[in-house]
Formats: structure tokens, C-alpha cells, sequence
């Protein structure tokens, strides 16, 4: 196990140098004259050209990135071109509010959608249809106009959340739970669709296979039959799904965050990118990336628990 | 399935659970005077450096900063950390005599040399505002409390600059360090940032001074909060979350006003305009021609505009003057009336019968789609083949404004409450509005006589330069947007003459 | 996976017609695909469904109400709905098309290759996927965007470079599965091209799942293209699209919701569609008859008395045994042809100490047999009629829980593949155990220490350490061992074993039957063995029933069955036995794992 988990880091480190160098040289591709951005058009040509070498533009793209680099692995990510804040620590600032957002999702997706899937997967029939149909629904809806139904009803109408904002969980964990409920239920409802369709799937599988007909056979009650065996051979793929939704709910947040005026990394990324504030653009990506890589090692682990064939390997 | 069942009822009692909860932390406080502050806006800081101050962001620094100059709502100018000031007979020196007892955070006292500093590094800084310093050549400081500040010639708006982000002093003591208020301010305002609130980008705190010279702060605590679209804060309002902003999209004032106990104030502020900067023709030879703009300007139908796009929040003009500066003419509103026949006449006059291509850049926060379509047609209509180019944010900043690659630009303008800020702020060789520098003896003529003239002569004049633009058609001014101030009903807020944003001093509780 | 396990499907492998005739019967199946077929010729018939141009515009007509001509109203611009709803429609599923061009071209290609010759290309293949699905899409489309700029096309060829993985993983691996398939085997062999074994018998066995794929992916790149134009960061500029629609909708929310209102439909409709499609797609491909309800089994009526049995050698039925005795029992499965009965009619007795063999190819229903015995049917299955008395009660009709709690303590079952019938995720001594305490409330330390004495009593040398072991740990010879071990655990005295020996190699063959023979001898058994090899019932049983098709076509004592068959069809499996030597016989049956065709 542990040698595993040192392949894994590895590999996922040189990943993350990959994906950064390629990112670093593709975004100094474009010709953009950032002094002359930063300081106006008024500015004089020498202010400018100071500002660049003060930013180290007026440097070949690979020493910057070595010198990048070199930062970002102490954790630093360097200054902003537009704000001057320092990247870390705004990343820093706002990455509980979309952590929270995804741990609250993963959480409630997890639950739901074992609860639906293998009741469908189990019952088959007329629940089966049901929870399919409600899955498609929730899954075709577009994101933003469930979110935007959700927050004029349960926050601007019925007053019983807050329509903005983020407390922290530091500050009043009811107030937090109170500022988290409807992003996270939002969020919820499009992962839900897609997970409980996996663990659908990943249960009737399970429940086709011949150790399962064996183990009734021997007379187990079928109750010890589906939340013994069933559910800990299905929760295997179903871990590895949820673990992708997890690493795709970043892209949900980016809409939940703008509507909820949450100041999480989703609206960070929006806000910067469209500016071309290629140190947040760096240190958004490497912070993501990086979230990804420990994800899927986790759910490996979490597999590898599970599942003690998956642990030669 | 029984299990599942039960499953099911825990997810339900957990469901309860949250929200009973949410229920006891989010019912808004209610009934005590105001104590705290919440202010939604659009706009962010981009630091807390005096340098990086001006347009909407202002606030933020007056929470922290104080200006030599105060600027009331209505725009009169009242004493602040100048207690008096007068100009020479010429106009070109003005000097300003400094209240005693005013401390910085770390004690050391305000003085002149601090004053003079603040205004050297933000003539030198290069901030998006340096050119309310463009007039002067130079400041001193006489004694402890006299700064002179002389100027290359009469700049009327430079006591406006001095309320403004030009007149905002830092503590010269961190000057000389690396971006010395990149997030950290320090001045002698009345509120002091609390840093471990403030999520720069998103949330600032402010709390109220212990120590402030002047009048306490009206609220213990302010906060700014930023959102990128106006639909979360009208949300934030009607929840009691946020208590003040200021509402640009119409479809958002009615969301605002429909329903709710919100107070609101209309201020017809901004200016939509098509800015032609190519007036010589260089790039469009048939811009050049003013029969050509004035055809432009035939062509629109205004009135439509503001009934369809505002919603009837707005005014349609001819002019790029603002209500309450002194250079309005009221009946240049309607100068340009809706006529595609002299439109095509002007067109055919000019030796543009067969019309012309014309490619525009767009940002779509600025023409939304209606205004985009409405000139398409409108220009169509008499021949003039509009394109537009779709742009990114920064790509619109960098190729409109720095690189001019397009004839022109539909933009939003301000309007100022002063003649000379519109004037030096669009007409005169290279800001903004007129980065080629055009002019003419007659607009050389007005401006001299504005400049140096007495209020009542510079009032007469700019009257006269103001229909003089509009004849020559270096605008096309389209309709002025009505802005909605919303408050919650404890708190009033008194919009500021000339400006979008009301100042910080301008919130109070309600009585 | 057990032979007939299966009721004898008539298609083996679905082609595309019968594929299609069944996504044809399956409501939800032709519902999406009608959407769908609605919403390509709506745009592609859009000048013919409307006369208006979709940048057409009226700044007079904004916000306007639907009037003749202009069946939706207008929109912000006064531009008309419809019309852009329609021209519209290209655009968005012009962008759909092309990420999901891009994702088929480089994923399916790349996996074909990866899976076909593995080795390097397939590891850098392998380091490339990998990469790209630890990117975060959402991050990678805003930062592309910072570089090329917001156009949305740009943005759907990124989309669908983000998506070629999942074709990658998707075809790779089906294709390690089928590579080594014994056609594409005799494919190489014969020396075939590498490129046309891939296109003519792998690309065959990829099509289905990857019109699946394609279904789902292009369902999410069309929520995604709306999303991003909804939130600002892509733009299709003058170009009309639904995504654009929302967002133009959504700026005036207030003031007429309606806006929101149709492209909202038209973006939640199509993707619905194509995800109806693919669930509809996949039922159909893999053969699900969903159709049918499922629980029947349980309410399976009470079985009408036995009717006399037909003419015949097998009218011969004895008096009913003690054991086990089953009369006129028939199973069936439901079809989309209606009912398909896989047993019909089958009678036969076990007594106790006795070993009576069940022969018959597969698919002559003598597996379903003996999980009708079990009660232990797969889904669908049902006992149609018939009775079913062990020791003399009547089990068919009795409820799931008097009838577990005979289920090994009266009768177990051993059966065929021993690797596939161990839980992986559990040890071994945790699986003995398991049903031990469940069935006689034993202690875990009592369970622990019975399950140990099991294994030594089926001669595993060192049970403790194979205790401690997973199912993967294992051999084969063992498992089947630990799982007879298992079935013996509550003395029971009829044992069912299904093909006991098959998967096995031919030396832990014999082995086995040893074993299964001293155990039955020791506790006076009765067993029923089901088995397709006849050198098996000569050597073990004491009667044996040949089935065919269902049905019992001959029974009788083993000597005079195989030396006598009466039956053309045990003449016929008599002599295959008698022309080929025994050994060889099960080595083929070995090898290939199951005895499917």
C-alpha cells in the first residue's frame, strides 16, 4: 500500500508539472502588451516597459516558468497582475466556500444516490422507471434554471435561507449550514441524477453475478445479502463515479457561486481568467489539479479497501 | 426495501434539520437604528492604493482615506483635511491651507511635505485617473500647513479632482515599499479595514474609527460586497442581506421595485453613446465627412431605444452634456430627431449614396443585444452596413482603446456635474473620447474662454461649445440611463451629483 | 458464468436490425428518437417552418406578445423567437456535433489501437488519458478561453478533447476483452491484416456501446455549450443559439420569463432525449427485457396438482421419493414474444444416499432445474406449474422465508464456477462463516472454529491460512473445494451441484469427484448432479434423466441408459463419449471455461 501510494504521488507531481508547463507556455502565447493593460493608455512608453520587467514578462517563456515553478512549489503562486493580492492567499480565502460547496454535495449525491440506485436497481419495475425518468429530468434540466428557481422560492419568497453570501464554518456552523444548504442542494440535484444511475447499474451487475445467487442459496437473508455483498461490491465503480462528479462539480460551482454571489473559487476563476491573470489563472489551475490527483488517490485507496483484488496492483 | 425506507426518513429528518437551522441564523435583524452597513456593487477595488482610486470604486477608499476636499451630493465642495484654499488671480496656483490634529494610524501627523508626496506619487503613478493631475506642473510645500499646487493653466475641475481620487493622502511613511497598499490601506479616514473580513475581489469590511478627527462614522461596521451580476444583489435586497446599490439593469429595477418595501431613487447619470473616434476619416473616409455623422445621427430612432431597451428609464439626447452641469441645453435633447429620408439625403450630399461599412467592437455588458439589433436596423435603413465584432473583455479594453482598431465604440459616458470635467473628460486632444486629438478654432475659442472665465461667462460658453459638438455630430449621443439607488428602509442614501455612485458620507440610517 | 444461466436467448449476439426493432418497441425509445428526428428537421427544414430571418429585427416588436407570423412573439431585440429557436438549433447542435466529432475521432482510433496492440503505444495512450481526466473541464475551458478567446466553437473543439477520453477508456476496453476471442484469434491466424480484424470483428463489438456513448456525450455537450454561453464565457457571436437565448433570457427574467421559457425547453427536451435514448439504446443492445414486471416469482400462485405425466419411458416415474421429488414442474422467462418456457414438464426424484445425474446440452434447461429447486432463479424466471416437495413439503408457493431457512440445512448447492461464486470482497473464512451463524445462530468464535473443521474435512491442508485468504488468492481446484466446504456447512442432506467439475483442470477433476463422493457416502446424501458429461454419470450416479429442450426425454438407471439408449438423442451423446477418449473430452470443456456455443 504504501509503495502505491508513492507511485501515485509521484506520478501525479510530474502530472501536475506537465499540465502547468503546458498551460504556462500556451497562455504566454498571445501578444498582450500587460504594462500597457495594467498602467493605461496614457501611460508612458518607459513606464510600461518598466512594469513588464518588473512583472519578468521581458524573459524568454521558459525562464519564467522555471522561475514559476520554482515558486509554486513552495506554495507560492506569486502576486496578481490586476490586484496585486497574493494568489495563495486569495486562493486560500476562497477555497472553503467551494470545498464546502463540493464536500456537502459529494456527501448528499453519495447518500442519495446509493438510497435510489439500489432501490431501483433492486426493485427494478415501476421504481426502477420512476427513479430513471426523474434522473433524466434531472439531468437535462440546465443547472442555472434549477438554481435560479430554488433560490426565488426558498430564499426571496419563503425567506428560509439566506439568497447570498458564505459564513464560515469557523464563525457559526449553524450560520454556515444555513449559508451552504441551497448551493449544495442546487448542486445536488444534477449529480444526484447521474449517480444513482451508476450505482443502478453497479448493483444490478452485482446482483447478476453467480456469488450472489450462491450466497442465497446457502440461506442468508436477503437483507445481509444486499447491504453486505451487494453494496460493497457495487460501491467500488460507484466510488469511481462519484469521485469524477466531484472533480466535475468545479464547473457547476462556477454558476452556483456567480448566482449565490458566493466568493468561492468559481467565480474567482470566471473573474480572473476573463482578465487573462495568467499568476491566478496558474494557481487556480495547479490548486484544481492538484484537488484532482488527491481525489481519484483517495478513491484508489478507498477502492483498494473495498475491494481487495484491486490491491496487488 | 424496508431498509431503504428507512434510509429515506433519515435523509428527510436530516433535511429538517437543516433547515430548522437555517431557519434560527437567517432571519434578518430587524427593528434597532442601523448599525452596519452592507453595500452591493459591481464594481471591485483593484487595490487599496489611492492611486488605483476614481469611477465606482471610490468608496472603497473613503472609508479609509479622507480627501483634501469633500464633495457633498450635490456637489458643492465643503472642507476636509484642507480646511480653506483659494486660487491666485490667474487661475494657475492654487493653495490649500491644512486642519491641525489630523494623525496617521502609526501617529505621525499631517502635514504639508505628506500632502505633497501624495500628490507627486499620484501624478507620477499612472493610475486610470492621472489625468485629473494633468494640469499640474508642479506642488509645493510651504509650510507645515500651506501646499500650493500650480497648474500649466485654469483647470476648473481640479478642486472636483481634489475631492476625488486625486486628493485621497496616504501615509507617505510606506512609500518606498513594494506595492506598499496593494491590500493593506493606511490613511486617517473614518473606518479602518478589518483584514480578516475582507476577501479582496469579493468582501470588504470596514469597521468605525476609534480615533476620527471629524464627525464619527455614521455605521459601525461597513461592508462592500461584490457580485458579478446585478440578479444576486437585487436577491441579496429583497432578503435584507444587502442594505444599498445602486441598480443599472432595468429588468433588475422592476425585480427591485415590484413587491418590495425598498426604498429607491432614480438618477438619470450615465450616457450610452456611439464615441466616433475616427473623425478625420483616417480609417473610415466617410466619417470624416460631419454630414456623414449627422446622417448617423438622423438615422437613430431614439425614442424607441429608451421605450424598448430602458423601459422608459431614460431620456433620449442629441447631447453628451448631463442635466445638472451648467452647459446643458435642454432642447439639444431632441436635436437629431428620427428622419431616414434627411439621413439618406446627408448621406447622398456627402457623396455616400451607395452608403458604407461599418464594423464596431462589442462588449456585450455594454450593447446587449436589443441595442446591438435597434442600430444594425436603424443604420441599415439608410444604407450605412453595420458590423459588429464580439469581444472579450479584455481584447474590447486592449483594441478599442489602446490599439484603435475600430472607427468607434458604443460606449457608456459619464456626465459629469462640472462643465470643464466633460470637456477635459471628451473633448479635449487625447483622452478618451477624442484619442486623435480633433479640434477646431472654435472649440479651441470655447475652451480658453471656459477655462479662465468667470462661472456665469464659462457657463454661456460651454453652452455654446455643447451645440456646436452636437452640430458637428462628433457623437452620437443615444439616451441618458436612468440609475436606481435601493435601500432597505432603515437606511437612506443620497445619490451624488454627477457621479453613479453615491460617496460613502452619503449613507445614513434612516431617521 | 454458468451456462444456462441465460434461458436460451434466440439472438446471441444482437445485430442492428433486431437492435433496432427493439429500441422500436421500448415507448421511451421512440419517444427520444422522434424528439430528436423532430429537432434536426426543425433545423434543417427552418426556412420552410418559418419566413422569418433570425437577425431580423425590430426594436418596435421588443418584448412583443405572439401575433400571426410569429407563433412564439419576440424577443429583446424584437427579433423573432421561433425563427431563432429554429436557425438556432443548427448552431447549438452544430457545436454538440462538432465536440462530439472531435471526442469519436481522437478517442475511438486511439483506443482501437491501445487495446488491439497494447504494449508502448498503449502505455503512452494510457499516460495521455490520464492526463487529460485529471483536468478540471470547467478551469481548462476558462483558461483556454483566456488564450483563444471566448468563441464558442473553439471552446466545443476543447470540450471534445476533454471528452475523447472516455471513448478511449470505453473502446480499449472492450476490445482487451475481445482480442483474444477465439475469432479474432483464427482471424490473425488465417493472416488477415491487423486493420481489417480491427474494422470487420472489433469495430463490431464496439459499435454498441459506442452509439451509447455518443448519445451521453453529446447530451452533455450540448448542457455544456449552453452553460458557458449562459454564464458569459463562450460566445457564438451574431450567430443565433440557444445557450445565447438563455442568457438574453435571463437579463430580463423579470420582465418577460417567456424568453427563458422556450430555449430552456428546447436545450432540457433535446438532452433529455439523447439520454432517454442511450438508457433506451442500452436496454436494447444488451438485451434487457425490462418490459415485463419483475417480482413475479414471488407472487408465483400456489402450483396446480401435479397433472399425469405423458406416455413414454419417462412416464415411468417411481412413487415420490423422500428427499426430493419434483413433478410436471415447467419454468419460464418472459419474452418480448411472450412467455418462453425453458423447462417443461420435468419429473424426477432423489432419494436419500443416491446420486442422480441431470445430462443434457446447455440450454436443455437442466441448470434452470435445479435453481427452480433451489428457488434461487435469476430475475424474470418463474415456475409456471408444477410441485416441488423436499422432504416431503411442498416448497413451491411457500414464502421466501420458510423457504430459506431449507436452503442448507436441507439442501445446498455446489456450483460450476468455483472463482466466480466467491464473494472478492470478503475472505474465505468470513464467506463460511458467514451463513453458519446465519442459519444455526452460532457464535462467531463457534462459526470460526466449524468453518476450519469444514475445510479439513474437503482436505485443505493448512485451513487456517485459507481462511485468512481472498477469493483471488486462491486456485481454482480450491475454491471449488471451500465452496463444497460451504455447502456441507449445515449438513444438509441433498446436495445439488451444478457442473461441479467443468471449469476445472482435469487433474483437480477427479479430485473433486472424489471428494464429492466420500462426502456423500459419510453423510448418506442425496445428490443431484447436473453435468453435460457423460463419463461423469457413469462413474458417479446411480440414475441419471438426459433433458433436451426442456424436457425429460429419457431416465433410468445409468447402466442401462448408457448402454442402452432408447432416445436418438442419447444415442447421440453416448456415442460422442465412445468415439473420443475421455480426457480429451474435458479438456476442451476446460479450456474454453463454459459450454457456451
Amino acid at each position: 500500500m504504501f509503495g502505491f501510494l508513492l507511485r501515485r504521488t509521484a506520478a501525479g507531481l510530474a502530472l501536475i508539472v506537465v499540465i502547468s508547463f503546458i498551460t504556462f507556455v500556451l497562455l504566454s502565447l498571445p501578444e498582450n502588451d500587460v504594462g500597457r493593460t495594467l498602467l493605461g493608455p496614457e501611460a508612458p512608453a518607459d513606464l510600461v516597459a518598466a512594469k513588464n520587467a518588473a512583472l519578468g514578462l521581458d524573459r524568454p517563456v521558459l525562464t519564467q516558468y522555471a522561475d514559476w515553478l520554482s515558486h509554486a512549489l513552495r506554495a507560492d503562486f506569486g502576486a496578481s497582475w490586476f490586484t496585486s493580492e497574493d494568489v495563495t492567499a486569495a486562493i486560500a480565502a476562497r477555497l472553503p466556500i467551494t470545498l464546502s460547496l463540493m464536500i456537502g454535495v459529494t456527501t448528499v449525491t453519495a447518500l442519495a444516490s446509493f438510497g435510489l440506485g439500489v432501490w431501483s436497481g433492486v426493485r427494478r419495475g415501476a421504481v426502477d422507471r420512476a427513479v430513471q425518468i426523474l434522473g433524466v429530468l434531472g439531468y437535462a434540466l440546465p443547472g442555472f434554471l434549477i438554481t435560479l428557481v430554488i433560490v426565488l422560492v426558498f430564499a426571496v419568497r419563503l425567506g428560509w435561507f439566506p439568497a447570498i453570501g458564505y459564513i464560515p464554518l469557523s464563525q457559526s456552523p449553524a450560520g454556515w449550514l444555513s449559508t451552504v444548504t441551497l448551493p449544495v442542494v442546487a448542486l445536488s440535484i444534477g449529480a444526484i441524477a447521474g449517480a444513482s444511475q451508476q450505482v443502478r447499474s453497479a448493483v444490478i451487475d452485482v446482483l447478476s453475478q453467480d456469488y450472489i445467487r450462491t450466497l442465497r442459496s446457502r440461506g442468508l437473508p436477503a437483507r445481509t445479502v444486499l447491504f453486505k455483498h451487494v453494496l460493497r461490491n457495487a460501491s467500488a465503480p460507484a466510488l469511481t463515479v462519484l469521485g469524477m462528479q466531484f472533480v466535475g462539480l468545479l464547473g457547476g460551482a462556477v454558476l452556483v457561486e456567480q448566482i449565490f454571489g458566493l466568493p468561492g473559487l468559481g467565480s474567482m476563476a470566471v473573474a480572473y481568467t476573463t482578465r487573462g491573470d495568467i499568476p491566478v489563472i496558474m494557481g487556480l489551475l495547479t490548486v484544481t489539479v492538484v484537488g484532482v490527483v488527491t481525489i481519484n488517490l483517495l478513491v484508489d485507496v478507498a477502492i483498494g479497501l473495498l475491494n481487495p483484488k484491486s490491491r496487488q496492483t | 426495501m424496508r431498509p431503504t425506507s428507512r434510509i429515506a426518513t433519515c435523509a428527510l429528518a436530516l433535511g429538517v434539520l437543516v433547515a430548522t437551522a437555517a431557519c434560527s441564523a437567517g432571519a434578518p435583524t430587524t427593528g434597532a437604528a442601523k448599525t452596519a452597513l452592507t453595500i452591493g456593487t459591481m464594481t471591485a477595488a483593484r487595490s487599496m492604493d489611492p492611486i488605483d482610486a476614481g469611477g465606482g470604486s471610490i468608496p472603497y477608499f473613503q472609508a479609509v482615506y479622507d480627501t483634501l476636499i469633500k464633495r457633498e451630493p450635490d456637489g458643492s465642495l465643503t472642507p476636509m483635511l484642507a480646511q480653506s484654499w483659494t486660487y491666485d488671480a490667474a487661475q494657475t496656483a492654487l493653495t490649500l491651507t491644512l486642519r491641525e490634529g489630523v494623525k496617521f494610524d502609526d501617529g505621525t501627523a499631517l502635514d504639508a511635505s505628506a500632502v505633497k508626496a501624495n500628490l507627486d506619487r499620484f501624478r507620477a503613478g499612472g493610475g486610470a485617473e492621472v489625468g485629473q493631475a494633468a494640469t499640474t506642473a508642479s506642488v509645493e510645500a510651504t509650510d507645515d500647513r500651506t501646499v500650493v499646487i500650480r497648474l500649466s493653466g485654469p483647470d476648473p475641475a481640479l478642486l472636483n479632482s481634489l475631492s476625488d481620487a486625486y486628493g485621497l493622502v496616504a501615509n507617505p511613511a510606506r512609500f518606498d515599499r513594494d506595492k506598499p497598499f496593494a491590500s493593506v490601506p493606511d490613511g486617517t479616514g473614518p473606518y479602518e479595514l478589518d483584514q480578516r473580513a475582507t476577501t479582496v475581489g469579493s468582501i470588504w469590511t470596514y469597521t468605525r474609527a476609534a480615533n476620527y478627527w471629524g464627525t464619527a462614522a455614521a455605521f459601525e461596521k461597513v461592508v462592500i460586497r461584490v457580485f458579478d451580476n446585478e440578479n444576486a444583489i437585487v436577491n441579496g435586497l429583497r432578503t435584507g442581506q444587502i442594505d444599498a446599490a445602486v441598480l443599472q439593469s432595468v429588468d433588475q429595477q422592476t425585480a427591485a421595485t415590484a413587491g418590495t418595501n425598498l426604498r429607491t431613487t432614480s438618477q438619470e447619470i450615465d450616457l450610452k453613446l456611439f464615441n466616433i473616434f475616427d473623425r478625420k476619416g483616417a480609417r473610415i473616409a466617410a466619417l470624416g465627412d460631419p454630414r456623414v455623422r449627422q446622417a448617423i445621427n438622423y438615422a437613430i430612432d431614439r425614442d424607441i431605444l429608451v421605450r424598448q431597451i430602458q423601459q422608459g428609464r431614460g431620456t433620449a439626447t442629441s447631447q453628451i452634456w448631463g442635466v445638472q452641469a451648467p452647459g446643458h441645453v435642454k432642447e439639444l435633447d431632441s436635436f437629431y430627431r428620427h428622419d431616414p429620408a434627411r439621413a439618406k439625403a446627408l448621406l447622398a450630399e456627402a457623396g455616400y449614396a451607395a452608403g458604407f461599412d461599418l464594423t464596431l467592437p462589442r462588449l456585450a455588458a455594454l450593447v446587449p443585444d436589443s441595442l446591438a439589433e435597434a442600430l444594425r436596423t436603424d443604420l441599415g435603413a439608410v444604407g450605412i452596413r453595420l458590423k459588429w465584432d464580439d469581444l472579450d473583455r479584455s481584447t474590447f479594453l486592449t483594441s478599442t482603446f489602446r490599439q484603435f482598431k475600430y472607427p468607434g465604440v458604443v460606449m457608456n459616458g459619464g456626465q459629469p456635474s462640472l462643465d470643464w470635467a466633460t470637456i477635459s473628460g471628451s473633448l479635449l486632444p487625447k483622452t478618451v473620447a477624442n484619442p486623435f486629438g480633433d479640434t477646431d478654432a472654435t472649440i479651441q475659442d470655447l475652451t480658453a474662454k471656459i477655462r479662465a472665465g468667470s462661472p456665469e461667462q464659462a457657463a454661456r460658453h460651454a453652452q455654446q461649445l455643447n451645440r456646436h459638438i452636437v452640430e458637428q455630430a462628433w457623437f452620437v449621443p443615444l439616451y441618458r440611463m436612468q440609475y436606481m439607488h435601493v435601500t432597505v428602509p432603515s437606511l437612506t442614501a443620497v445619490p451624488q451629483a454627477g457621479l453613479a455612485v453615491p460617496s460613502l458620507y452619503n449613507y445614513r440610517p434612516a431617521a | 458464468m454458468s451456462a444456462d444461466q441465460i434461458p436460451a436467448p434466440t439472438v446471441d449476439r444482437p445485430g442492428r436490425s433486431t437492435a433496432a426493432r427493439r429500441l422500436l418497441r421500448n415507448p421511451l425509445g421512440v419517444l427520444s428518437t422522434l424528439v430528436l428526428l423532430a429537432v434536426v428537421a426543425a433545423a434543417l427544414a427552418a426556412p420552410l417552418l418559418t419566413d422569418q430571418l433570425p437577425a431580423t429585427a425590430h426594436l418596435r416588436d421588443a418584448f412583443g406578445p405572439p401575433r400571426a407570423g410569429h407563433p412564439l412573439g419576440f424577443d429583446s431585440a424584437g427579433r423573432d423567437i421561433l425563427s431563432r429557436l429554429l436557425y438556432g438549433a443548427r448552431n447549438t447542435l452544430g457545436g454538440a456535433a462538432l465536440a462530439l466529432a472531435v471526442a469519436v475521432v481522437l478517442g475511438i482510433p486511439t483506443g482501437l489501437l491501445a487495446g488491439y496492440f497494447g504494449k508502448r503505444f498503449d502505455a503512452i495512450a494510457n499516460w495521455l488519458v490520464n492526463l487529460l481526466m485529471a483536468l478540471p473541464a470547467m478551469i481548462v475551458l476558462l483558461a483556454s478561453r483566456a488564450v483563444l478567446g471566448p468563441t464558442v466553437w473553439v471552446l466545443m473543439v476543447i470540450l471534445g478533447v476533454l471528452a475523447a477520453p472516455s471513448f478511449f477508456r470505453l473502446v480499449r476496453g472492450i476490445v482487451l476483452t475481445v482480442r483474444n476471442e477465439l475469432y479474432v484469434d483464427a482471424a490473425r491466424v488465417s493472416g488477415l491484416p491487423w486493420w481489417r480484424i480491427v474494422s470487420r470483428h472489433v469495430l463490431i463489438m464496439v459499435r454498441a456501446p459506442i452509439i451509447i456513448q455518443v448519445a451521453l456525450v453529446a447530451g452533455v455537450a450540448l448542457g455544456l455549450q449552453a452553460g458557458l454561453e449562459f454564464i458569459g464565457v463562450g460566445s457564438s457571436g451574431e450567430l443565433p443559439t440557444w445557450g445565447a437565448m438563455l442568457n438574453e433570457g435571463f437579463q430580463f427574467v423579470q420582465r418577460a420569463p417567456r424568453l427563458m421559457l422556450w430555449p430552456g425547453l428546447a436545450v432540457g427536451l433535446t438532452s433529455a432525449a439523447l439520454v432517454l435514448l442511450a438508457v433506451a439504446l442500452r436496454d436494447a443492445l444488451e438485451d434487457r427485457a425490462d418490459a415485463r414486471p419483475r417480482r413475479v416469482r414471488r407472487a408465483a400462485p400456489p402450483a396446480p396438482p401435479a397433472p399425469p405425466a405423458p406416455a413414454g419411458r419417462q412416464a415411468e416415474a417411481p412413487d415420490r421419493a423422500a428427499l426430493l421429488s419434483v413433478r410436471s414442474l415447467s419454468v419460464s422467462y418472459p419474452g418480448y414474444d411472450g412467455e418462453r418456457e425453458v423447462v417443461r414438464d420435468v419429473s424426477l426424484d432423489v432419494a436419500a444416499g443416491q446420486i442422480v445425474g441431470l445430462v443434457g446440452e446447455s440450454g436443455s434447461g437442466k441448470t434452470q432445474t435445479a435453481f427452480a429447486i433451489l428457488g434461487i432463479l435469476p430475475d424474470g424466471g418463474r415456475i409456471g406449474r408444477g410441485s416441488v416437495t423436499i422432504e416431503g413439503q411442498e416448497i413451491i408457493g411457500l414464502s421466501q422465508r420458510r423457504w430459506r431457512s431449507l436452503r442448507s440445512t436441507v439442501v445446498a448447492y455446489v456450483p460450476q464456477e468455483p472463482m466466480s461464486n466467491l464473494d472478492p470482497s470478503f475472505t474465505i473464512g468470513h464467506q463460511l462463516a458467514e451463513p453458519i451463524r446465519a442459519m444455526t445462530g452460532a457464535s462467531a468464535a463457534a462459526a470460526r472454529r466449524r468453518a476450519v473443521e469444514l475445510l479439513r474435512e474437503v482436505d485443505i491442508r493448512d485451513p487456517e491460512r485459507v481462511m485468512r485468504r481472498y477469493p483471488h488468492q486462491i486456485s481454482g481446484g480450491m475454491a471449488q473445494r471451500v465452496l463444497i466446504a460451504a455447502a456441507i456447512s449445515c449438513d444438509p442432506r441433498l446436495l445439488i451441484a451444478d457442473e461441479p467439475t467443468t471449469a476445472l483442470d482435469v487433474t483437480v477433476q477427479a479430485e473433486i469427484l472424489a471428494l464429492l463422493r466420500r462426502l456423500q457416502r459419510q453423510r448418506g446424501m442425496g445428490v443431484l448432479l447436473v453435468t453435460h458429461n457423460l463419463g461423469v454419470v457413469a462413474d458417479l450416479c446411480d440414475s441419471v434423466l438426459v433433458m433436451r429442450q426442456g424436457r425429460v426425454v429419457e431416465r433410468g438407471p445409468v447402466a442401462d441408459v448408457l448402454v442402452h439408449p432408447r432416445h436418438d438423442y442419447t444415442r447421440g451423446l453416448v456415442d460422442a463419449v465412445l468415439d473420443l477418449p475421455l480426457t480429451e473430452q474435458t479438456d476442451d470443456a476446460a479450456a474454453s471455461g463454459t459450454e457456451q456455443p
